[in-house]
Parts: structure tokens; sequence; C-alpha cells
């Protein structure tokens, strides 16, 4: 088919003119179904993982974070790393639901809702790891700025400050775009099921929803207003998380591409977890009419993009240390490439400059086992990325007898696992709660269902 | 759908008479105040003509870009405008003429061509191997023979694709932008530092290239939306051209002040908080005398007036409100080349006279020139472009 695309036809996100009804049907199905054995294997299969990484929070809690590989010099090790990986994965559902929403990319409407809700439930993960990196999470309530009786005023200079606001806005924003985005889908439960409890439940979160032409149009405003708030939203919470270490003067960590080369490697890493999260989502929900190879086609392309914004921005930040003329950034770059982290940075550089250069070729775009390869060894080179910032920049301190090697423990690997664990429970537990893709935004744009403004 | 083809409503007719009598006028105007300026203080001269060559860098290989990146995201509703974008990028032809004279007066311009003081300092001693005149060299001519010859390859394909409607052309132009978007990247990259950061070559940051990119999106998009404009109140363009077409541009030019503001202000911020001596010079530079109050200006003529003109739905809409707000985000580009450049030239504060006026006068006029130069030879809408009739018939 590639090479008989007619540019002069618009082509349908939504393949083969489904019935609006059976969108619904297909949509609601895992709602209305019992779970099956292998649903059950998965949640168990994630759910060890959440206690293997509970165990290792409460070992931490018990005998303190000495657990941890964290030292001196390396103060910042998984914690920072894994927060801001996770972090990272929540921003290609802001940029499928904000960002796609105002290019007016109508392939978005399949996936969107399902990023969103990965969005959030990153962010839910993510927020654990500041909390526990203080060493003291009860006490990171007076991280808000409200005035106390022990007179405590929170450092407006300080990043750790400018991330709980970024993040904490960010999660509220996401969070009333997801749930805005479902009222529509509610109202269409709520107007589908027959058990009562259901029901109930399904009529309060409706808000009172009657799919009315008033109600409608006030639900675009909304959604447009939402999205343009959550567009600079995207930009701001991975810029704020750079400046974490960018305001430093670590070489390394000091330079001024940070904010957009974090942000392009956010979108990056989200974009592949999504991919490779719908490629099991459209196979065992029979979703391959509405997450069509089409729409992985073009994600893959975005990751190819991304993949070549972090590129440069690896090699920008090469070139300026070495024309800089200062030595311990010159020092801080050729350590990362050729010391004792050279393994980290070069399955850094594989995972995220290499393998994603595959997606030049259309048929690899299409093929699902590759691309899921692919998106796999961007997750796993942009976990590394952070782990190279973060820790190869701190292990070679300015004073050569403050260099040390930075070696993670069993807790530190069993939080992380627990991470993953956290975040796919929820996902598993999502789609059996909530309609995995938005019904009312793919019934708009199933062939015929668009206005036409040509004889009115 | 072929026949949906054949319904465009177009007949070419040329621009009026104004456009060209007006813009070779300001090219005469600009050439002689540039020939005078070169007599009197060739320095000076030679510091507003790379003000010169990098803004019409910026009109140059930014429409080139956006007619790439048009291809390469399978816009629609941008296709009936590609031509005046096209025709912009016509700029790279003269861009080896505009940067002769620049070439010329390297030794004014740069501290780094100078030998002895690269010998007697340490630092300058140690970027020899990239900044030095041969290489310099090598790149500048590498870098304008990869944009010509992207430029010759896309417009060549689309012109063609008006007589012999082939969508085989849509799909081969395709292919050369996605090829042409990371040498566009590096290119633009090196030239914003070869050119611009290393008139302070002590200085350094590694997000120049995309502050440049910023810029020169804003300058591209503004002068397109400009003569789209223009060429609507003349009817010369197609029947159906509507307000979400304007709006489109509009949100683009509203998107691209507030990414050139961020990236602006990442590069600020993180140099103001570190606090570092090798990095902090170039802004402390930027703080003497009354370049003070041409920094302090730069946000508001770059930021808040396009960010406030631009904000609410029905300005983005409206052509008059955009045709201005076009030209004074033209304008700003123009200032912040200005304060990227000028501050090397005078240490004290700004400088302006007649020789300032004089480049700008002698941009606008090679531009309309360029641009009128093509449009009285082509059509002012790709005809064979099978997304033209989607195009205009857009909706939001």
């Amino acid at each position: 088919m590639s090479s008989t695309i007619d540019y002069s036809q618009e082509l349908s996100v939504v393949e083969g003119k489904p019935p609006l009804r059976s969108i619904d049907d297909a949509i609601i199905k895992p709602l209305d179904s019992k779970p099956d054995k292998k649903y059950y294997m998965a949640l168990a299969v994630t759910i060890s993982m959440l206690g293997i990484g509970v165990i290792g929070l409460a070992l931490s809690f018990y005998y303190g974070t000495g657990l941890w590989g964290n030292n001196n010099p390396v103060g910042w090790g998984f914690p920072i790393v894994n927060f801001v990986f996770w972090v990272g994965i929540g921003h290609a559902g802001t940029l499928i639901s904000a960002i796609l929403f105002l290019f007016r990319q109508k392939w978005r409407t399949g996936i969107a809702r399902f990023a969103e809700g990965m969005t959030i439930f990153a962010v839910m993960t993510a927020m654990i790891f500041p909390a526990i990196h203080v060493g003291r999470p009860w006490l990171a309530g007076y991280l808000m700025p409200y005035p106390n009786q022990h007179s405590l005023w929170v450092n407006f200079t300080s990043p750790l400050l400018w991330d709980v606001f970024a993040v904490s806005t960010y999660f509220t924003v996401s969070l009333i775009f997801w749930y805005v985005g479902l009222i529509p889908d509610f109202a269409t439960l709520r107007d589908r099921t027959s058990n009562k409890i259901k029901k109930i439940i399904y009529s309060v979160f409706s808000l009172g929803w009657r799919h009315s032409n008033r109600h409608w149009q006030h639900y675009e405003m909304v959604y447009l207003i939402l999205a343009g708030f959550a567009t600079p939203l995207v930009l701001s919470v991975h810029t704020i998380v750079s400046f974490d270490f960018a305001v430093s003067i670590i070489p390394g960590w000091h330079t001024t591409i940070f904010p957009p080369y974090f942000v392009a490697g956010a979108v990056f890493s989200g974009f592949a977890m999504v991919q490779n999260v719908l490629i099991f989502i459209r196979k065992i929900f029979n979703y391959e009419h509405i997450i069509t190879l089409d729409t992985l086609e073009k994600m893959n392309k975005i990751i190819l993009l991304t993949g070549m914004l972090v590129g440069y921005a690896y090699g920008m930040e090469f070139f300026i240390a070495w024309y800089s003329g200062v030595q311990p950034e010159q020092f801080a770059f050729v350590n990362r490439a050729f010391g004792p982290y050279a393994w980290a940075y070069w399955i850094m550089v594989s995972c995220n400059v290499i393998s994603p250069q595959l997606f030049w070729f259309k048929k690899i775009r299409r093929s699902i086992p590759v691309m899921f390869v692919v998106a796999v060894f961007v997750n796993v080179g942009m976990w590394f990325e952070r782990f190279v910032i973060t820790v190869t920049s701190l292990s070679r301190d300015f004073l050569p007898s403050s260099w040390a090697y930075y070696t993670p423990t069993l807790t530190d690997f069993a939080i992380l696992i627990g991470s993953f664990g956290l975040f796919f429970t929820l996902l598993l537990l999502f789609t059996k709660t909530l309609p995995v893709v938005s019904i009312a935004e793919v019934k708009a744009v199933v062939d015929g269902a668009q206005p036409s403004h040509k004889d009115h | 759908m072929s026949s949906s083809q054949s319904n465009v409503d177009y007949q070419h007719k040329p621009l009026p008479s104004s456009f060209t009598k007006i813009g070779t006028a300001l090219l005469a105007i600009g050439l002689i105040i540039v020939i005078i300026g070169y007599f009197i203080d060739p320095t000076r001269a030679a510091f507003n003509n790379l003000i010169l060559l990098m803004f019409l860098v910026s009109i140059g290989l930014g429409s080139l870009f956006l007619v790439g990146i048009e291809y390469l995201g399978g816009a629609v509703w941008s296709t009936p405008f590609r031509r005046i974008t096209e025709f912009l990028a016509s700029v790279l032809i003269v861009i080896p003429i505009i940067a002769i004279p620049v070439y010329m007066h390297m030794h004014d311009l740069y501290h780094w061509t100078h030998n002895e003081a690269v010998q007697a300092d340490k630092l300058l001693k140690g970027k020899e191997p990239y900044l030095n005149l041969e290489f310099f060299t090598i790149r500048i001519v590498v870098f304008l023979l990869i944009w010509l010859a992207f430029y010759f390859l896309l417009t060549k394909n689309s012109k063609k694709q008006d007589t012999s409607k082939d969508q085989g052309l849509t799909k081969k132009n395709i292919k050369i932008s996605a090829i042409f978007m990371p040498f566009f990247a590096l290119t633009i990259t090196f030239s914003a530092i070869d050119w611009m950061m290393s008139l302070e070559p002590h200085w350094f940051s590694t997000i120049y290239g995309v502050y440049y990119f910023s810029g020169t999106m804003l300058a591209a998009l503004a002068a397109t939306t400009y003569l789209l404009i223009y060429l609507n109140e003349r009817k010369l363009l197609f029947k159906g051209l509507n307000q979400d077409h304007y709006y489109s541009f509009g949100a683009l030019l509203f998107a691209f002040t507030n990414f050139w503001a961020y990236i602006a202000f990442s590069q600020f911020l993180l140099i103001y908080y570190a606090n570092m001596p090798e990095e902090t010079f170039w802004y402390l530079a930027r703080w003497e005398g009354s370049w003070i109050v041409f920094s302090i200006g730069l946000i508001i003529v770059h930021f808040v007036v396009p960010y406030f003109g631009l904000l609410s739905q029905p300005s983005k809409m409206n052509p008059k409100r955009l045709k201005f707000m076009s030209l004074w985000i033209l304008f700003a580009h123009f200032y912040d080349l200005y304060w990227l450049i000028m501050p090397t030239y005078n240490k004290e504060g700004i400088v302006f006279g007649w020789m300032e006026l004089g480049f700008p006068l002698l941009a606008v006029g090679i531009v309309a020139l360029m641009f009128g130069l093509k449009a009285n030879k082509q059509n002012l809408i790709p005809v064979g472009d099978p997304k033209l009739i989607r195009g205009i018939n857009f909706r939001l």
C-alpha cells in the first residue's frame, strides 16, 4: 500500500469504517467481562514486583537510607535517576493529549486516553522517589509555603522547591484533563450498564452528562483551554527537572541546553513506553482497527525525531565542552565516555541514538516485533542516560581525593523493581475499570462522522 | 481524484507593479547607504552586514525548513501557502553575495582571526583546531552548498508538479525533506556558532543553536504570514481563504514567540544562577551602559508585545492584527540579532545612526525583490499539489 498513497484524500485513522455501535462494544467489552486467567497472571507478576519494592522501602525505613548505594560523593544515586526516568515516561501522555490536540492530529484519539493514564501513573510513581530521597518524608509537608507555627519558610531559590510546584501542578492538570475527557464516556457507560452499583458510580462521575449540543460545546471549549494549559506544562516539568542539575556548577550538569534536551528525552522515552504497552493492548483487546499500524508508525517517527534531538544534545554537550576550554568540563565528558562508567555511557548512546535510526526504514517502522524491541532499547537507554548524568559527574568530584565508584545495592534494585511493579499494577487495574480508548473521540474520527463544510 | 484537482479557481496574475518598485527603491537606497558606510566606517558596516546576513539566513533557511516540515508532517492547511514560503527560501541564493563583504572583514569582526592574539591566549589556542580561517571557510562553503542543493531539489519538484500533477513528486519531496532535517539542524547550529557566537570567542553556550533556530522560525513564519495577507488583500491567491487559515499562522507565531522566550530564559537563568565568570561576562556586557535599556527592551519587543498581541483567539484570526504582528516580529528578530552581535562592536552602549537604518532597508529590498522575481514567473499557489484542495477547504 505504501506506493499508492493518495495525498488528495484524507486517510481515516480508524480502519474499516466500523459502525459506531461496534466501537462502543469494543471499547466497553473489557469493563463488562470478567478478567481471564492471563490477566490474573499478569497482575500476580506486577504485584509481586510491587511487593519487592515495598520490602525494599520497608527495610529502608527501618534501617535507614544507609541501605542504599548513595554515599559521598555520589549523593544522588538511584532515587534521583528513577525520579527523572518516571517523570519522563509521563511526558508522552501530555504531549499526545495536549500538543497533538492543538496540532489537530486525529491519530492521537486512539491512544490519548491510555497515554494520559500512563502520565498519571508515571508521575505517581515518580513522586515516591524525591519523597524517600529526602530521608524524612514526613517532613516533606514543609516544602509547601504556608505560614506554620515553626516559622519555617521555604527556600524559593531551590530547584527542589520548584520541583514540588512543577510536578504537583503537572499532576493536577493532567488528572483534570484526563477526567474531563472521561466525562462523556462515563455517561455512555452509565447508559449501557445494567448493574446498579456501577450505574450509581458512573452517574456520579458523569456529572449529569446528557450528550446534548450545549454539553458538547462547553466540553470542546474546556478541552481546548485545558490543552492550552497543559502544553506549557509539557515543557515546564522536565525543564525544571533539568534545572535540578543545570543550575549547579558541577561539570557535566551545568550546560544551557539541558532544558530542551531533557524535554526531548522525556518525550522520547515516554513514546517508547506508550508504544510498548499499546502493542499489547491493541492485540489483547482487539483494537487493531482503532489503534492502527499507521498510528504506531507515526509514534515511531516521533521516536526517531526525538531520538535524534537527544543525539544532537549529546553531540552539542561534547563539542561545547571541548570548545569551552574549561578543563573540568572537558574532563567530565571524556570521563563519561572513557572513564569507569564508559559501559553505561555506551549503552546509552547505542540505545538512544543508534537503535532508533532503524526507524528510517518504513518496513521496520511497520514491523511490530522490531519496533517493540527498539522501544525497549530506548527505555533502557533513557534510564541509563539519567544514570550517566547523575552518577558520572558526581563520582568524579573536583578533588581526586573525593573520587569514588558508585555501586547500587540490592535495596536500590528492589525499589526500582517495585516502581515498575506499581506502574504496571496501576495500568492493569486501569484497563479493567475505565475505557482505555476515548469512545466519544474515536467516534468523531470514524470515516463519515465528520461534518461537511462544503454544502451548507 | 483527478476531478477534484481541476476545480481550483486560480489564475496567475503578476504582483502589483508597486511591489517590485518599492522593493527596488529600498534596495537601491539601502545599497547606497551601505556602500557609503563601507567607505566611512568599514568595521561598523561589517558588523551591520553580519546582522543583515544572519537575518537573511533566517528568512531563507527558516523558510526552507518550513517547506520541509510541511512535507514531512503531512500538513494540509499550509499547502496553499507553500509557494510563498518557497519564494522566500530563494533568498538563500543571494546569501553568498551578502557573505562576501563580511568575509572580507573577518579581521575586524573576529578576534580569533588575529594569530598573535590566539598564540598569546591559552583558551583561544585550544580552540584553534576549530576556529581558524581555513576550516571556517570550508564550513561556510559546505553549509551554503547544502542549503542551495536542498533548495533547488525541493522547489524543482514542487514546480514540476504544477504541470505534471504527479503525486510521486510529493513522495519524493517527503524523502528529500527527511534527509534535509539532520543537515538543517547541524548547519544552522554551526552557522550560528561560527558567525555569531565566535564574535566572543571565549564565550560558549550549548543552547546557542536552538536559540538562533527559535528566532529563525519566527522570522520565516512572520514573513510568510505578512505576504499571504498582502497577496490575499490584492486577490492574488485563491478564493476561500478563511479565518482558520489565519488562525493557524497566528497560533504558530504565538507558539514560537513562547518558544523563543523559553529558550532565551533557559539560557539566561542557568548562567545567572550558576554565576560563573567564564559565562556571565557575555550577559554583563549586555548590561553595560545603554545596553541595559536595550536588553530590557528585548524582552518587551520580542516577547511581551507579540505575546499579548496574539494571545486572544480573535487576534489570531484577524488579518489586520496579524499583519501588524508579523511585521513587528520581523523587526523583533532584527532587534534580537543586533543584541547578539553589536555589543562586540561597541562595549559602551548602543550605536544607532543612518548606517543602522540602511541595512534593514537593504534586507527588505532583497527579500521583496527575490520574492517578486519568483512570484511574477511562477504560480502563487502549488496548483498541481494533491493536497491543495484539502488545504483550501481546510476548517478547524
